[in-house]
């Protein structure tokens, strides 16, 4: 379908700066000027004395020169003649006059800089400008919550650039205080009102995505469809915690929906089938530098308790339910449904955790929206099992003391799920591909996968990057990839010494649409690859060199040591196959 | 109550210019410097009056009443010379000089009033 595009057009606020003041000013101004007519004809008229005694009346440009310089309070005395008397009780009147002018004027400019209206039409003015002369691929962030600072840290971090809006000022002042390698543009503005999001870039070449991070669904699914219909081709990702409103999402455009709640579970699940798995995806998701995470080992049979059964809940049962556990569901609301026992109460009620038995379940969920809830269930529950293997969500990041304190066995951060999972998505495409495949690889093949990269890089995962075999990229490479005898093996020696091997990983290797996870050094590289590494940064550094030099190459392939200069090549006669 | 001090002070601007700038051209005598003073305020505080106004028409006023208040500076400047620097006092040919910029004020000022009587035709029509 070819469809018209949408043109939001220029917000008419960014020119207002300026009318705005001029019509705050219109009054003030308007008393000083007929203070002035009237202290300058009132001088004009009274009558003065000159030196010589005769009656005298000051000009107008004389009375214009001595109230100016009067007004101003700078004061040089009485020109052109001394003063009389009645001249003098008139100056006296238009000195206090015009002090309250200025009094008037000044504190009027002043109260219009505090202005909040004021001060809102100057960011956006200055919002707009900084936007526009953004030159570089930048990301439209609206909600700058949890989420958004935890995912602004970590794609700032590989160096892109983020444009932010928020309607609550705290979370945009949070920017200021937050160490942030590059600028990021931010404004306070209504989200809802579309022209805002043109304001800050969606409508500009630049802008290479979207992200929809507010807490409130409906914003998040009003800007996902802003984007999808102003600009079709870009990647929108979105979050919602309700299926109803992911649902609405995905039928204009395509964006990507995070559910957090939703993944929570896929990972339960995974983590209940495949705990290698698992292992591997949270590590490869953590972002760059992170340990090895510990395994996760809940248990896998037997019965499971979970206090919650609200959209978090309900996605976890489910989850539990298909992995083949017995479950109790403790809720205040909840009615019964086949698949699990209900108790129906508040869990913070000691009968109420009693009647759930806990003594012989072997999982607890602690799944309510309160977080001092969760901390005292948890206690709660371990006290009458203290084998429990517990799980808790934590809703506010400023609790995660906590919740470390009472050392919850698998802990929920919603904003943490969702930054992971749109971190994994936005910082390498391949990743995501990655993570999509490996659960059907099975759990002993991401076990030698997790060995493969704890031999090669230790408990630190370094950095994940792309390389992809074209001319551009590789051009020292074009010979051998042609050749057809292309060993991926070859390629990661170490360019100082080829018997070692590189500290890095093949993760994934994406030939067409056809996807190869783990390739191994036997795989025949062909021109138009793309491969995901894992590894250290040096290792990456050290790939760059073997791909774009000639003389790195030759010798990493084949062990050839071949002159780089041109006099050289000449005078030995050897010169590298590319030519 | 805004239109009327609006046009009040617009057509105040306009009469008081053309009162000072009726009467032979170079005849000091028949031209009073309070009315130039009084139409020099009065044109500022019009001007004042239109600020921040971001209509097409608004616009054009203000433009014209910068216009009108430039001229009548213009006219008391060299007036201020005449009387105060000039040696020659103010002889005919500065009389001249300040009543000219003062009708090339009255223009402007007159463009004004053709203005605002549009601006009120063209709101009945609505």
């Amino acid at each position: 379908m070819n469809r018209r595009r949408v043109v939001l057009g220029p917000s008419t606020e960014t020119s207002s700066t300026i009318f705005l003041v001029l019509r705050r000013m219109r009054a003030p101004l308007i008393v000083l000027i007929v203070i002035f007519a009237v202290s300058v004809f009132g001088l004009t008229l009274i009558p003065g004395r000159d030196a010589a005694g005769h009656s005298v009346r000051m000009s107008v440009f004389d009375a214009f020169y001595f109230m100016s310089y009067t007004a101003t309070t700078i004061g040089y005395g009485e020109l052109p003649h001394p003063f009389t008397a009645a001249q003098r009780m008139w100056v006296m009147f238009a000195i206090y006059l015009t002090v309250i002018g200025w009094a008037y004027g000044i504190g009027s400019l002043l109260t219009l800089v505090q202005d909040r209206t004021f001060r809102q039409a100057l960011a956006l003015q200055r919002f707009t400008r900084t936007v526009a002369r953004l030159r570089e691929p930048f990301l439209l962030m609206v909600g700058f919550g949890q989420t958004g600072r935890l995912l602004a840290e970590r794609l700032d971090l590989i160096g892109r650039r983020l444009v932010v809006l928020d309607t609550a000022s705290g979370n945009i002042d949070s920017l200021d205080i937050g160490a942030y390698h590059a600028d990021v543009p931010a404004l306070v503005a209504d989200v809802q009102d579309p022209r805002m999001l043109a304001v800050a870039g969606l409508e500009q070449p630049w802008c290479e995505g979207v992200l929809a991070l507010t807490d409130d669904d409906e914003t998040n699914l009003l800007v996902s469809m802003t984007a999808a219909l102003v600009r079709p081709e870009l990647p929108v990702v979105a979050r919602t915690v309700s299926p109803a409103i992911e649902h609405r999402m995905l039928a204009v455009g395509s964006p990507v929906v995070v559910n957090p709640f939703d993944r929570f579970g896929d990972h339960v699940r995974l983590a209940l089938h495949a705990p290698a798995s698992y292992r591997l995806m949270s590590w490869l998701m953590s972002g760059p530098d992170v340990e090895l995470p510990e395994p996760e080992r809940p248990p896998t049979t037997g019965r499971w308790v979970v206090c919650g059964y609200g959209r978090f809940g309900r996605e976890l049962v489910e989850d539990l339910r298909e992995g083949g556990l017995e479950l109790t569901v403790i809720d205040p609301h909840a009615r019964e449904e086949p698949g699990f026992t209900l108790v129906v109460g508040d869990a913070s009620d000691p009968d109420v955790l009693a009647r759930a038995e806990l003594a012989d379940a072997v999982g607890f969920v602690a799944g309510t929206a309160n977080d001092t809830t969760n901390l005292s269930l948890v206690a709660a529950a371990r006290r009458i099992n203290p084998g429990l293997y517990v799980t808790a969500r934590q809703n506010r990041p400023d609790n995660a003391p906590l919740f470390a304190a009472m050392e919850i066995d698998w802990l929920l951060v919603p904003a943490e799920v969702v930054t992971r999972e749109i971190y994994a998505q936005l910082s390498t495409p391949l990743l995501w591909r990655f993570l999509q495949d490996m659960p059907a690889q099975g759990d002993e093949w991401a076990a030698r996968i997790i060995d493969k990269l704890f031999d090669h890089c230790g408990t630190r995962l370094g950095t994940l990057w792309k390389v992809a075999f074209n001319p551009q990229d590789t051009p020292a490479l074009l010979h051998w990839l042609n050749a057809g005898e292309a060993r991926l093996g070859d390629l990661i020696n170490d360019p100082y010494d080829r018997s070692r091997t590189l500290p890095a990983v093949p993760l994934l290797l994406l030939r067409g649409d056809d996807v190869t996870l783990g390739p191994d050094g036997d795989v025949t590289l062909a021109p138009g690859d793309q491969i995901l590494f894992a590894g250290e940064p040096s290792a990456r550094r050290a790939l760059l060199e073997t791909m774009t030099d000639r003389t790195v190459s030759e010798y990493v392939l084949s062990g050839r040591v071949v002159p780089s200069g041109w006099l050289w090549q000449r005078m030995t006669g050897r010169r590298s196959a590319a030519r | 109550m805004e239109k009327v001090v609006f046009g009040f002070f617009v057509l105040l601007a306009a009469t008081l210019n053309f009162g000072f700038f009726l009467g032979d051209l170079s005849d000091p005598a028949k031209h009073n410097v309070y009315e130039l003073f009084a139409a020099v305020v009065v044109s500022l505080i019009a001007t004042v009056l239109k600020f921040g106004d971001r209509t097409q028409i608004g616009a054009v006023h203000l433009a014209t009443s910068l216009v009108a208040d430039l001229q009548l500076i213009a006219a008391s400047v060299s007036w201020a010379y005449a009387t105060q620097i000039s040696s020659a006092g103010l002889d005919e040919k500065a009389t001249a000089s300040v009543v000219s910029l003062s009708g090339g004020a009255l223009l402007a000022n007159l463009v004004s009033v053709v203005l605002l009587v549009i601006e009120t035709v063209s709101f009945h029509r609505r």
